[in-house]
């Protein structure tokens, strides 16, 4: 399976590269890496799922191109090296320059499928016949094949028997395996495998066959025909949104010039739904309308295959494991109405299966990748929930991304080889536990064995949440403008970098390079300040991505992060623990990680050839302890020569240091950042870089919000809390009047200025004012009181009924008076006293318990002008007004 | 016969009106300015729109804060079915974050058939909350905590609302926190770091005004028409519901109801205390005298009449108290008020019998239980009640009343005693 195959030609054909690299970069490097074996017409590369990690140089003859293959195979470009081979296909370029140029179709490569269909059928190194047989063998039980199956039991027994076929699938390589352990052989892992002509990576998405019969290799069209003229052609094509067809665009009745925006809709499609009949027209005589894999697939006469690893059995064949996709017929539940027609649902389920059976690549992406995707050919399918099959139910998927390149970056380092048998292992311990977890459950109860809740950090069962049914309001929900807002107003929806915080952003930056790249690092301690909601942890942890970006460039050494928040630790001293773990992986007492951390962080030996550690603790104040042992601690480490410790701490106050012990803000307040509130530019910035592209807001209202938060705070988290209010309040008030049919015509669809007030008013105000004006007419006459003693004794405290001061009345001779004076009838002492505890209940006042009863004190907790404004026009008791 | 027993039946039928509360808070949540519609409004579009939210509920004792809030959880449950965990938690119980986190715990292991430990540490009690936020994120189900008697929650160092509203920061959670306190002053109790993560949604719950007041009687009162009562009974009933409301003295009882204390717990004691008083044997329907007898009971001056029932020697003592005051001698105990006693029974002998000291000193420690007096140093159970000094709960006011209405026992003389 060696790349020998390919004629030399002009262009070079490299593969894994590093796939972090941003386009623009790697097309420089390697331009730059190349222009000394000769003049380089074109560097290719591109960003989509299939192309990753790849990219083609066009040189302009064919002997700087093998000079290039011979001398800088598996050059080590951006920390991996590359791999290099002529391309199989001639670049458009030097296409143009021979004269056989052709402009390349919308959703199609017709050239990559020649070959492949070439190699399928000429280079096979095992004979058809016993594939054919092999995939029988394998899948001939079908029992997917019911999928709209309404009892559910049934569907239950399908998708056991389905386990069943698919465990044997898997058992027969692991008894090989256990064969081969005892031999001199053993399998052997690759990262990359080039099969049948074909390139499969791990990580890459394959359809495999699925039954005999179905298909065949002679009829694997991989370009779609046109419903109307049954020829692909080279025209452009469109696809239907509903059935997914081809059409050409000159062949439509009216034709089309290009590509509408939006979704587009059959005229078939568009019939069907009105109910009328439409045929389909009739293929010509001799041809049959041939199926392409992605019709085949969604038919389930095909499977879609995740790769997760790739091996070579000690007998020669290749296999690989897969992560099933099932396709929404064949989930419990059926297709639903949300259901996109590309869509496929990722399983939890795996088999081992052997290369032979694999057809070719198709992609699968999530959402983003979808949407952006519209060039991509026909084998394009979306995913974004993982079903599980055991408990027929469906979970989102996680940026997978993330996921996955931490899982790479765990296993680049390690062998392939040694971690072969870790592949499959877990897997089966993870069922045999869920075995005993469903055993203990049903039982009687077990010991804390399973609990969900401890585990030393991992959690049992949370595999079983899960929805059953993804529900049609989650998706196939048509934002308005409004709530297109609000969804990009939400706190958690985090911007790439903190808008306004560049200079910061810098300087962190500095300090980490300069503290990490430093062989002798020493002392280096930041300690950032700033009220709350000024982007503190988000810069640095935007900091932290560009640096690690950096890092896998090869700019700067490796270095891990630790990131503690002091809040949620159970105590201070508990920071020992976390950082240990974090940085071993063991869980110890934290008097024990205290020692092991102290034996590490001191002994020169030990460091010496560990990475540098960069340590962030926020909410820093939380660790001050009565003898300030914890701080003292952490901040001693990065003093120690060969430490390797960087800490960076984030809190609010500005002057924590100097509130600490003489030895500790030494070691601390050197290095200082401070995050100033933002100013009512910054904020109308950060705002309107949020909503940028949405038709919600007035300009003034943002302005408003920005200016008011900034007087106040300058937090960024409440003006846009401020402005997702505002928004909310005005979707409320559409919502609203559009249930009500009399004010339909007033739907304004923006939110301007009395909104954003509004929102203001309820998050900085305290309601007390209404509550005055609406509480009851004794608990008035009780305030009028309070607040008429306040301005005839100058007094702020008053009590229930003891004299103290010979010039002021006591509170319950006072509403005597006033009730005497003004005809109420006075309620009785004990009604009296119980008015004032409620009101103190409310804080309107603040009170002494009721029990002290004559001796209580009684306080206003407001200006008494609030109460003076909210009692002053009181149609209830319009004598108050006289008091006041 | 069986008129009282359909009377009997609607009494029944009014009581558990009256003790249910979202039977109560329904009547009032079809208004579109309501707290109700707000408040839906918030849940239901954080639950479609998958968004992070936090609300404080906000208003007196006995408002409807929580009723509210469980008929919009009800109605959510049955519209979004399977979306929608909740997890109650009460600051009075938890306002530990340790146990807080523990009962989150062992609430959500109860909700999603988890196995739960006791054992469990409160570290990991808390990367489980957010291992299950994450998760639920994932699912789009929206786990609504709720928080009763919000403000107790803000003792100490307020881990638990940190890291409740910190994990709500992130993209893949979905929660809302819903906290619901008496105090107005609630929001400002929080740290200022947690008050920057909270989102500042605030419904204040006013009491009733006096039109919302006559719609819940009416709602709460009348009977329903289609029910298995006799219907010449429904119809006679609910028209003399009609009449006792639109009654005068009727209203002004409501009203002077409403004037003390105007919530809507007020409200419904005193519906109880009235439809108790109903004669299911003779009249068989309610009548404006069942209101007043209510009105009569909830209107209670405990103090006073507690007072009144004094012995003579016990009313000697508080005025032999009152005297000290008026003297102003702001420090007694028992052994000074008995020498008062003994000035006085010395100046006046005939009007004033003499009591045993022991009997004096048993007087005085039922007026203590009373709580007509207190000691003054509440901590520390001193063992000689004669010395610890003591304070007096009784206005003069009172005082003087309560002589005037035992003025057949005590005589004339000691009221003047009293203002000398």
């Amino acid at each position: 399976m060696s790349n020998g195959e390919v004629a030399p030609n002009n262009t070079i054909h490299i593969n894994n590269l590093n796939e972090k690299i941003k386009l623009d970069e790697l097309k420089k490097t390697l331009k730059s890496i190349f222009q000394q074996f000769g003049n380089i017409l074109e560097v290719l590369a591109f960003k989509t799922l299939k192309h990753k990690g790849q990219a083609w140089v066009v040189f302009e003859d064919v002997s700087s191109a093998t000079n290039v293959l011979r001398q800088m195979q598996d050059f080590p470009l951006h920390d991996k090296p590359m791999r290099l081979q002529y391309a199989k296909t001639k670049s458009d370029v030097i296409a143009k320059a021979d004269g056989t140029f052709f402009p390349r179709e919308k959703r199609r490569k017709h050239d990559e499928r020649v070959q492949k269909e070439n190699g399928l059928v000429g280079s096979k190194s095992v004979s058809p016949k016993r594939a054919k047989a092999l995939a029988k063998d394998l899948y001939a039980p079908a029992s997917l094949d019911l999928p709209k199956l309404k009892k559910r039991k049934k569907s239950e027994e399908a998708a056991n028997s389905s386990r069943k076929t698919r465990a044997m699938v898997s058992k027969k390589p692991t008894e090989k395996k256990g064969k081969s352990r005892d031999g001199p052989k053993r399998r052997v892992y690759y990262k990359k495998v080039v099969y049948d002509g074909g390139e499969f990576d791990v990580g890459d998405d394959v359809y495999v066959k699925r039954r005999e019969g179905a298909n065949s290799d002679n009829d694997d069209p991989e370009v779609e025909e046109c419903f109307f003229c049954f020829k692909s052609g080279r025209n452009l094509m469109i696809e239907c949104d509903d059935c997914l067809g081809g059409f050409h665009l000159k062949c439509l009745r009216p034709p089309l010039k290009e590509i509408p925006d939006g979704d587009w809709i059959c005229e078939f499609c568009e019939a069907r739904k009105e109910g009328k009949k439409a045929d389909l027209p009739e293929p010509p005589k001799g041809k049959k309308r041939r199926r392409t894999a992605r019709e085949k697939l969604l038919s389930s006469d095909l499977w879609a295959v995740h790769i997760e690893s790739l091996w070579k059995e000690p007998d020669g064949s290749y296999w690989f494991r897969g992560r099933w996709y099932v396709i929404p017929e064949e989930t419990a539940v059926g297709r639903q109405p949300h259901n996109l027609r590309r869509e496929l649902y990722r399983t939890n389920d795996f088999a081992d299966i052997e290369m032979e059976s694999i057809l070719r690549h198709c992609s699968v992406m999530n959402c983003k990748e979808f949407s952006e995707a519209n060039n991509e050919g026909d084998d394009v399918f979306l995913c974004e929930y993982e079903y599980d099959i055991q408990r027929q139910s469906f979970k989102r998927l996680a940026d997978i991304d993330n996921e996955e390149e931490d899982d790479k970056e765990a296993v680049k380092d390690e062998d392939w080889e040694s971690c072969s048998d870790s592949i499959s292992d877990p897997e089966e311990n993870l069922k045999s536990a869920r075995k005993k977890l469903n055993f203990s459950a049903s039982g009687q109860s077990s010991g804390h064995g399973f609990a969900a809740n401890a585990q030393g950090g991992k959690f049992f069962g949370l595999h079983k949440i899960g929805t059953k049914k993804i529900l049609e309001h989650v998706k196939g929900h048509r934002q308005t403008e409004i709530e297109k807002a609000k969804a990009t107003l939400l706190l958690a929806t985090l911007p790439k970098s903190p808008p306004c915080r560049n200079k910061e952003m810098e300087e962190i930056i500095e300090f980490v390079k300069g503290a990490v790249s430093n062989g002798q690092c020493r002392g280096h301690c930041l300690y950032i300040h700033g009220v709350p909601g000024t982007g503190k942890t988000m810069s640095v942890l935007a900091a932290m991505r560009n640096l690690r970006s950096e890092v896998d460039a090869g700019r700067i050494s490796p270095y891990c992060f630790v990131e503690i928040n002091g809040l949620k630790l159970a105590s201070p001293e508990n920071i020992y623990r976390v950082i240990y773990e974090k940085l071993s992986g063991h869980r110890v007492s934290w008097k024990k990680a205290l020692s092991l951390l102290n034996e590490k962080f001191s002994d020169d030996n030990k460091v010496r050839n560990s990475q540098p550690c960069v340590l962030l603790i926020d909410e820093l104040d939380l660790l001050v302890t009565r003898n300030q042992s914890v701080l003292y601690n952490i901040l001693d480490w990065p003093t120690k020569p060969h430490s390797k410790l960087v800490v960076i701490g984030i809190a609010n106050t500005m002057d924590l240091p100097e509130k600490l012990l003489p030895r500790i803000s030494s070691r601390m307040g050197i290095q200082r950042l401070c995050f100033s509130p933002y100013t009512y530019q910054q904020l109308r910035e950060i705002i309107s870089s949020r909503i940028e592209g949405i038709e919600a807001f007035d300009k003034q209202a943002i302005e408003f919000a920005s200016r008011k938060v900034a007087a106040i705070s300058g937090d960024a988290r409440r003006a846009l809390e401020i402005c997702r209010r505002a928004a909310e309040i005005a979707d409320y008030k559409i919502k609203k009047s559009s249930s009500t049919p009399d004010f339909s015509s007033s739907g304004k669809n923006h939110i301007g200025m009395a909104e954003v007030e509004a929102a203001i008013q309820e998050m900085f105000q305290a309601p007390h004012i209404q509550m005055i004006k609406s509480c009851s007419k004794l608990s008035k006459i009780f305030l009028v009181a309070l607040v008429h003693e306040l301005y005839k004794s100058g007094m702020g405290e008053t009590t229930f009924e003891k004299v103290i001061h010979k010039r002021s009345l006591p509170l319950a001779a006072n509403v005597f008076s006033l009730c005497g004076s003004n005809k109420e009838e006075f309620p009785g002492y004990d009604t009296l006293l119980k008015i004032g505890c409620k009101l103190g209940e409310c804080r309107i006042i603040i009170c002494e318990a009721g029990a002290r009863h004559r001796l209580q004190k009684l306080q206003l907790n407001f200006p008494s002008d609030d109460v003076a404004f909210a009692l002053k026009d009181c149609s209830e008791l319009p004598w108050l007004t006289k008091y006041l | 016969m069986e008129l009282s027993k359909a009377a009997e039946k609607a009494l029944i039928l009014l009581r558990s009106r009256i003790c249910n509360p979202n039977f109560v808070f329904s009547a009032l949540s079809d208004k579109p300015d309501s707290n109700y519609s707000k408040l839906k409004f918030l849940l239901s579009s954080s639950v479609t729109e998958s968004c992070n939210n936090s609300v404080l509920l906000l208003g007196p004792r006995g408002c409807g804060k929580i009723p509210v809030l469980e008929l919009v959880l009800q109605d959510l449950q049955s519209e979004h079915p399977e979306t929608v965990s909740v997890v109650r938690l009460n600051g009075i119980l938890h306002s530990d974050d340790n146990y807080a986190l523990k009962e989150i715990a062992r609430q959500l292991c109860l909700e999603h058939d988890l196995e739960f430990s006791k054992m469990a540490s409160s570290d990991d009690n808390s990367q489980f909350m957010i291992a299950m936020l994450q998760k639920c994120g994932l699912d789009h189900r929206t786990l609504i905590f709720v928080l009763d008697e919000f403000d107790l929650f803000t003792q100490g160092k307020q881990r638990l609302l940190y890291c409740l509203l910190d994990a709500m920061q992130s993209v893949m959670s979905q929660a809302v926190v819903v906290g619901s306190s008496c105090r107005l002053d609630a929001d400002q109790l929080l740290e200022k770091r947690v008050r920057s993560r909270f989102s500042h949604r605030k419904l204040l719950f006013l009491p009733p005004s006096k039109e919302d007041i006559q719609i819940l009687l009416e709602h709460i009162l009348s009977l329903p028409a289609d029910s298995n009562f006799p219907h010449d009974y429904v119809v006679e009933f609910n028209e003399k519901i009609r009449s006792i409301l639109g009654d005068q003295r009727c209203k002004a009882i409501l009203t002077k109801l409403s004037d003390a204390d105007s919530s809507v717990n007020n409200l419904l004691s005193f519906l109880f205390r009235s439809i108790c008083n109903m004669d299911i044997k003779e009249s068989r329907f309610l009548s404006t005298k069942n209101f007043e007898t209510a009105s009569k009971s909830i209107h209670q001056q405990p103090k006073r009449e507690s007072l009144q029932d004094c012995s003579i020697l016990e009313h000697y003592i508080l005025v032999c108290m009152k005297r000290l005051e008026t003297k102003e001698q702001n420090s007694y105990n028992f052994n000074s008020v008995m020498k008062e006693y003994k000035v006085i029974h010395d100046a006046f002998p005939i009007y004033v019998t003499h009591y045993e000291r022991d009997r004096c000193l048993m007087a005085f420690e039922h007026l203590e239980q009373h709580g007509l007096i207190s000691f003054e140093d509440v901590r520390g159970q001193n063992p000689s009640v004669q010395f610890r000094s003591v304070k007096l709960l009784v206005s003069s006011h009172q005082l003087q009343e309560s002589l005037n209405a035992n003025s057949s026992s005590i005589p004339g003389k000691i009221r003047t005693l009293l203002m000398s």
